[in-house]
């Protein structure tokens, strides 16, 4: 009976399948709205705008969005929802994202490019891709997953993270790579496995149901 | 009812609350947090009617609220649980791991 509830209360595959739809759009607007500037052939400055005024807004209406259909869909099938705390926690890891990437942005405003530039800490680079909106997406799933009590949500969650944390590189990143581009890969990523994981959940809520 | 430390377990059970369809209601209640009428029916596998006379006995020992509304034209009947459902729910629970854990042999045979 338990479990029937639970199965009642859940919209994974929605949430999954708006996420992966985000993911893909903010990859435009990230390509289009980044600053790049090459003093030299070796050393870029380069400003993601594109992240920074797409994500907030879009992460905002996101979170709305995926609590108004869960109360819509678990009242017409009959019981109440626990979303509310994905959706604070939603609203959490956008702010904390954003104070983070503006932070970073004060920061390097003022100061000069670096003559020789040293490779970044491997533990700051892994920060780096956890504060980012695709880590936060994660970290926000991670709370669904708690609050529905959702093993299979937990463990794709987990691999999502993996993913995201560290980046699959098959040699499109570095080695003269166009800096306005060199994210691409990773964002199509994310959404794909996003993507996939709607499907997936959907199947199974389908052959559960 | 009230019970010490040393009276069997099953003394402390309340027949409010341990009656079948009742614990049922319970049960789906606090997991759904709000419940409506036509789902424990469906759940339960109860008419309207069975339902209905469970439903207010619960409602009587102020167990459970009931709220009624409309959704468009059609009529709904949302249940939830009271903090005192909530907590009689709660005390049914450890009654009755108390109970298996009577029955249940500490060291089962091989």
């Amino acid at each position: 009976m338990t479990r029937r509830v639970r199965l009642d209360q859940r919209l994974t595959w929605v949430t999954l399948l708006v996420l992966a739809v985000v993911t893909y759009l903010g990859i435009v607007s990230d390509v289009l709205l980044m600053s790049v500037d090459c003093t030299t052939a070796d050393v870029c400055r380069f400003s993601r705008q594109g992240v920074l005024f797409y994500w907030p807004p879009v992460f905002l209406l996101t979170y709305a969005g995926i609590a108004y259909a869960y109360v819509r869909v678990a009242r017409a099938r009959g019981v109440g929802t626990r979303v509310m705390p994905y959706a604070i926690a939603g609203a959490v890891t956008t702010l904390l994202f954003t104070a983070a990437w503006v932070a970073v942005r004060i920061y390097w405003a003022g100061r000069p490019l670096p003559e020789n530039p040293q490779p970044t800490s491997p533990w700051l680079l892994l920060l780096d891709r956890l504060i980012g909106p695709w880590g936060m997406i994660g970290i926000a799933l991670l709370v669904l997953a708690r609050i529905e009590r959702n093993l299979a949500l937990f463990a794709f969650t987990v691999g999502y993270l993996a993913v995201v944390l560290v980046p699959i590189n098959f040699g499109w990143v570095g080695n003269g790579s166009n800096v306005r581009t060199a994210w691409v890969p990773d964002q199509v990523i994310s959404g794909t496995v996003l993507l996939l994981g709607a499907i997936g959940f959907a199947l199974a809520q389908r052959r559960q149901r | 009812m009230t019970t010490s430390e040393e009276d069997h377990p099953a003394l402390g059970l309340d027949d409010v609350v341990h009656q079948r369809v009742r614990l049922g209601i319970l049960t789906i209640t606090h997991e759904a947090r709000r419940v409506e009428f036509g789902y424990l029916r469906t759940q339960l596998e109860l008419t309207a009617g069975n339902l209905s006379k469970h439903l207010s006995v619960l409602e009587e020992a102020a167990l459970i609220e009931i709220e009624k509304g409309y959704e468009g034209r059609r009529g709904r009947t949302w249940v939830t649980l009271t903090p005192a459902g909530t907590t009689a729910l709660t005390e049914e629970i450890t009654r009755l791991k108390q109970l298996i854990a009577r029955v249940q042999p500490t060291n089962p045979a091989p």
